[in-house]
């Protein structure tokens, strides 16, 4: 296997993801993070392959399981350790918390708990980007049970009459917290698609983020020249619980040998070389993260009354 | 006497705002179900698709909730959303973006982000609107920190808030307009709206010494019209425009209140969890003693509103309630004797209004 210079910088970003949250793991049972954690691990790969076709003026849109956008698309992360851990110095002085990243510099434009909530405001931004002319691609990156939602047929509705620069980016790990899709969705999605009008892309290999990230980029190349909104979904597999840093192989709606079957193609697990070779560097990062959020001061009731309208 | 002073209709104020507002920037925008069809949200959008463009005035698919979260990534991009919503009650449809989103993008991010936007909602009355056609649902929205929620009474108002709230605020606002205030002839003076120093804030409409009247939209005309019959038997109001019905001038309430020694609050909504009763929380929290009486509520019946005339006329109060009330009030007497005004329901004083909607 020859290596590539963007494998190795988009394993270096999926690793450092991994490690993010398998440090948010150690450090839950001492309640330093008080707060729900939708972990992403087993789905790193998504978010840095899309991120990596995107340019950093580039909008997306994520949910409550976003630890992983929000560093694939470069935000920092003693800011994102100090906000998990409430403190002042966090993203936002610890009033969003692990449900809420943002970073409008690096075009994190927010993450919502209220699934496919965040939807149309990627359609929005993208009417404002069209309006404006300035050539941006915003992205609305949700699960697949954000499709059964109201809210997401609208959005598609508007962005297809409107031929939007908007790609709906969906994340398929197979349930809505412990329901499986075939419980959920009566439709196809791919039809649904093709019924208003958006073409659609599947990628059933959602541990390889070099295709990801070239599948994304040819997708967003479309978007950006005025070739209207595009859907591209990326097959995943969620490794830990809905909610919380567990396993949750016992709870009886699905089975552990999935997860094994998902392991066997995964590079931050088969690929040890590179792991070696970028291990190091990525838990300094970490250890340095972790020491501002530790040593930083808590918010009080300045921050509690300020910025409410 | 200054020659300042001219009439305009509710209706024609807000189309010189919504007009003012396209011409003054490229980037702001109306988007609502019908706002450039033949009857431009009862007048106040007509035209104005052709003048600005159908990217300006953009009519909608029915989707409230989209458009509202499709209103917020485009604030977020730089652009002025003004959405409508020709009937309150379809708002209901966009509460999650309301409520969860629009109401927190500014918090919820520490400050990260905002996203100014107007949203205008019609409250029907009259004319057979029935349940789902009439609701005045102020206080639902009140009671979100993180909106700003206001209703005009008059032409004046809506000439001193709408270009306020569209240039100068950066955060979201949501108007209640009264389909009955907008066939209505206001005098309006321009000086005096160039003037206003806080053009949200509460108004002091009329001073007497009697009674205080706190009121909301409609029923701030309806107690104008009460102070007029009952100063001849020389029973005097104060009259507060609550105007911002989230941020209500809680020292001009109090102020009056310590003058008059009686509250009367009249809303265009129920009485329970709303304005009447957030008036008096800030009456009994902050000073109680000024109250020589008990507080009285005027609103609606505490039912859905019935469509039949018959049922619509018991479920609004009438100005002789008003009156009726007033009086009962500042004499303390349950037979005051003093002559009423013929029991009539305002939608048969306001003739202009005349349906379907």
């Amino acid at each position: 296997m020859t290596i590539s210079n963007l494998y190795i910088k988009l394993f270096r970003e999926a690793l450092k993801i991994r490690r993010v949250e398998e440090r948010i793991i150690d450090l839950y049972p001492y309640d330093k993070i008080q707060s729900p954690v939708h972990l992403s691990i087993g789905q790193e790969a998504v978010a840095v392959g899309v991120c990596d076709a995107l340019r950093t003026e580039d909008w997306i849109f994520g949910t409550y399981r976003s630890h992983a956008l929000y560093l694939a698309k470069g935000g920092d992360l003693s800011l994102m350790f100090a906000e998990l851990y409430g403190k002042v110095t966090g993203l936002s002085q610890g009033k969003a918390g692990s449900m809420h990243l943002a970073a409008p510099d690096v075009g994190m434009m927010g993450s919502s708990a209220v699934v496919a909530s965040t939807i149309p405001h990627a359609v929005g931004a993208a009417m404002g980007a069209k309006h404006r002319q300035t050539g941006q691609v915003n992205v609305a990156y949700f699960g697949d049970g954000a499709l059964e939602e109201g809210v997401a047929h609208e959005s598609l509705n508007f962005a297809s009459l409107h031929q939007l620069p908007v790609i709906f980016l969906c994340e398929d790990n197979g349930f809505a917290a412990h329901s499986p899709v075939e419980m959920r969705q009566s439709f196809d999605r791919q039809t649904l698609l093709e019924t208003y009008k958006i073409p659609t892309t599947l990628i059933e290999e959602g541990w390889d983020f070099e295709k990801i990230s070239k599948v994304m980029s040819e997708l967003v190349e479309d978007v950006r020249q005025g070739g209207g909104p595009k859907y591209l979904e990326v097959k995943t597999y969620r490794a830990r619980e809905h909610v919380g840093p567990g396993e949750d192989f016992d709870a009886g709606y699905r089975n552990r040998d999935d997860y094994e079957h998902w392991c066997a193609h995964d590079p931050l697990i088969l690929d040890q070389d590179s792991v070696a070779l970028v291990e190091a560097d990525i838990k300094q990062a970490i250890d340095a993260a972790v020491l501002f959020a530790e040593e930083s001061a808590w918010p009080g009731r300045a921050e509690l009354m300020t910025d409410v309208i | 006497m200054t020659m300042a002073v001219e009439t305009m209709a509710y209706r024609e104020a807000l189309f010189e705002t919504m007009d003012g507002a396209l011409a003054q920037s490229e980037d702001s925008f109306i988007i609502g179900q019908g706002v450039d069809d033949h009857t431009g949200i009862f007048g106040t959008t007509l035209g104005l698709a052709e003048k600005y463009g159908s990217h300006r005035v953009m009519d909608t698919p029915l989707a409230e909730e989209a458009i509202t979260g499709i209103s917020v990534g485009a604030s977020l991009n730089g652009m002025y959303p003004i959405m409508t919503h020709i009937r309150a009650d379809f708002m209901l449809l966009a509460t999650n973006q309301i409520v969860n989103i629009v109401a927190k993008y500014h918090y919820m991010f520490g400050g990260l982000f905002k996203v100014p936007m107007l949203i205008r909602a019609v409250v029907g009355r009259s004319w057979g609107q029935g349940a789902q056609h009439t609701q005045s649902l102020q206080s639902l929205f009140a009671h979100i920190p993180g909106l700003t929620v206001i209703m005009p009474s008059d032409s004046a108002s809506i000439l001193t808030a709408y270009p306020h709230v569209i240039n100068e605020i950066t955060a979201p606002v949501i108007s209640f307009e009264h389909r009955l205030l907008y066939e209505l002839d206001f005098a309006i003076d321009r000086q005096q709206i160039a003037e206003t120093k806080d053009p949200l804030a509460s108004q002091l409409k009329r001073r007497g010494d009697d009674v205080t009247i706190v009121a909301t939209s409609v029923m701030v005309l309806e107690a104008m019209r009460a102070a007029d019959h009952l100063a001849p038997f020389d029973i005097n109001c104060d009259i507060i425009d609550l105007v911002n019905v989230s941020h209500p001038d809680t020292a001009m309430i109090i102020e009056s209140v310590r003058k008059t020694g009686r509250l009367l609050i009249a809303d265009t909504s129920w009485q329970a969890y709303g304005v009447a009763a957030e008036i008096c929380r800030i009456i009994c929290e902050a000073a109680p003693s000024v109250l020589q009486e008990p507080v009285v509520t005027l609103g609606m019946a505490a039912t859905p509103c019935p469509t039949a005339k018959t049922l619509e006329d018991m479920y609004y109060p009438d100005l002789y309630d008003l009156c009726d009330n007033i009086c009962k009030l500042v004499t303390g007497l349950e037979e005051h004797n003093i002559d009423l005004p013929a029991k009539e329901p305002i939608t048969d004083t306001y003739k202009h209004f005349r349906g379907p909607f």
